[in-house]
């Protein structure tokens, strides 16, 4: 009982009950419920923006992806149609040619005909000359008297002019 | 240190010739007393010297807390991130024990650790002391934190249900004869046991850190040189001692009050009693 009696004070122990007390009290109102309040909110606010980034983050990726496959696609449209519009190109290019072998092959039978039409014309107009040229000798011939030798002779100079000519 | 060294020495001769052998080192009032011994004022101050200390103590709280509130800063800075460091710290420790309901016990659970914590590391600042070496200021705290528990027991039981709990929760005749001896039981417990063991332990720790501090410093007053360490290891040591009594005290206030609620939590107190051998 001693011990007690000489460690415990009873008016010290009553004063730091009542002490301790009043800053307990004043303290709870004071300063830990707004400290916990503030804390609390913080967090809230924190996990809500937290939140709302993880969205936009979401968005962002459907976002990119649309334009992915958008881009894509514009894309294979690009390669598609210059895949056509070469396959344009070497049909117009095909038709060309085939045109151009055509007409040059037109002007070339043309030619033909014409210059067999010419050389007709020539061996009609050199079938006409020779005409003329046996009425000359013949004329000539028979102007002249008729002496076999020279007429023989006259015959071959003939025929010789005849056959320089052609 | 050699300027200082007639100072203590005669501190230390004047607490040894003081009329019970201190075992204490020093402090403010104990200096005072020794320039006045005549003056009443200092008379007072040395019959009220924990409570000097303790007031000390709860109005560098009030004071820092108060201010802290009161910012309400988006980005804590100084003594509102201090505080909120120590509140967010003793709320995330108290509801893993108790659960989210124990976040109304924050604020005792946090003044008093707090207020233990800084009453202990007191001693280690020169010229001060720790109240919480005297048992008239830990069998108070202890007393409130009882106090506190069984308060909670019957705000959450009811007046009733508190009652049937003290006395053991009779069912059938052996239950009803056993009722007297389960309240002696439990009332010894929670009333006697619980401020006892509390009280004496952070009394008991905190004068022994003291006496330890004190009897490094005199040995280097009287021998020069290695005692120094020492008394960097005493130092160090009374450091981490105060802390984890701090904590022992809040540990085991928590595990009461977990105790005292109603079973749904029971499991979890269980596994922190079974943690907790102190």
């Amino acid at each position: 009982m001693e011990f007690f009696q000489e460690n415990i004070h009873l008016k010290e122990v009553f004063v730091q009950l009542v002490a301790f007390l009043i800053v307990f009290f004043t303290l709870k109102k004071f300063a830990w419920k707004p400290l916990l309040r503030i804390i609390q909110s913080r967090r809230e606010r924190f996990e809500n923006e937290w939140g709302s980034i993880e969205k936009t983050k979401r968005d962002v990726a459907t976002l990119k992806q649309d334009y992915q496959t958008h881009l894509q696609k514009i894309e294979e449209e690009a390669r598609a149609k210059m895949q056509e519009a070469l396959q344009e190109g070497r049909r117009v290019a095909r038709e060309i040619q085939e045109k151009a072998r055509a007409e040059s092959q037109d002007s070339f039978e043309k030619a033909k005909t014409n210059l067999e039409i010419e050389v007709q014309k020539a061996r009609i107009s050199l079938r006409h000359e020779i005409a003329e040229l046996s009425i000359h000798v013949a004329e000539k011939i028979l102007s002249e008297k008729l002496d076999t030798a020279k007429q023989e002779k006259k015959a071959l100079e003939i025929l010789q002019e005849l056959e320089k000519k052609l | 240190m050699n300027a200082a060294d007639p100072v203590i020495a005669d501190a230390v001769h004047a607490a040894a010739a003081a009329a019970p052998p201190a075992e204490e080192l020093p402090n403010f009032i104990t200096l005072l007393e020794h320039l006045f011994p005549k003056s009443p004022m200092v008379h007072f101050l040395v019959r009220w010297e924990n409570i000097v200390f303790s007031l000390l103590i709860l109005g560098l709280i009030s004071y820092t807390a108060l201010r802290a509130a009161r910012k309400q800063g988006f980005l804590p800075k100084g003594v509102q991130n201090v505080w909120e460091i120590i509140v967010e710290g003793i709320e995330a420790f108290v509801t893993g024990i108790l659960g989210p309901k124990g976040i109304e016990h924050v604020p005792f659970l946090g003044t008093l650790f707090v207020y233990i914590l800084l009453q202990n590391w007191l001693g280690m600042i020169p010229l001060m002391k720790s109240p919480t070496s005297a048992w008239s200021t830990t069998i108070a705290l202890a007393l409130i934190s009882t106090v506190y528990v069984q308060w909670v027991g019957i705000k959450e039981h009811g007046f009733f249900n508190y009652v049937k709990h003290l006395a053991g929760n009779p069912v059938g005749v052996l239950g009803l004869v056993l009722v007297p001896l389960m309240l002696i039981i439990n009332l010894s417990i929670e009333y006697l046991a619980v401020p006892l063991s509390l009280s004496l332990r952070l009394f008991a720790n905190v004068s022994s850190e003291d006496k330890l501090l004190y009897k490094f410093a005199e040995l280097n007053v009287m021998y020069r040189g290695l005692p120094f360490a020492f008394q960097i290891f005493a130092n160090a040591l009374v450091l981490l001692f105060s802390l984890v009594q701090a904590f022992v005290f809040l540990l085991l206030s928590t595990v009461y009050i977990s105790l005292i609620m109603p079973h749904e939590e029971e499991h979890v107190s269980h596994e922190t009693a079974q943690e907790t051998p102190h």
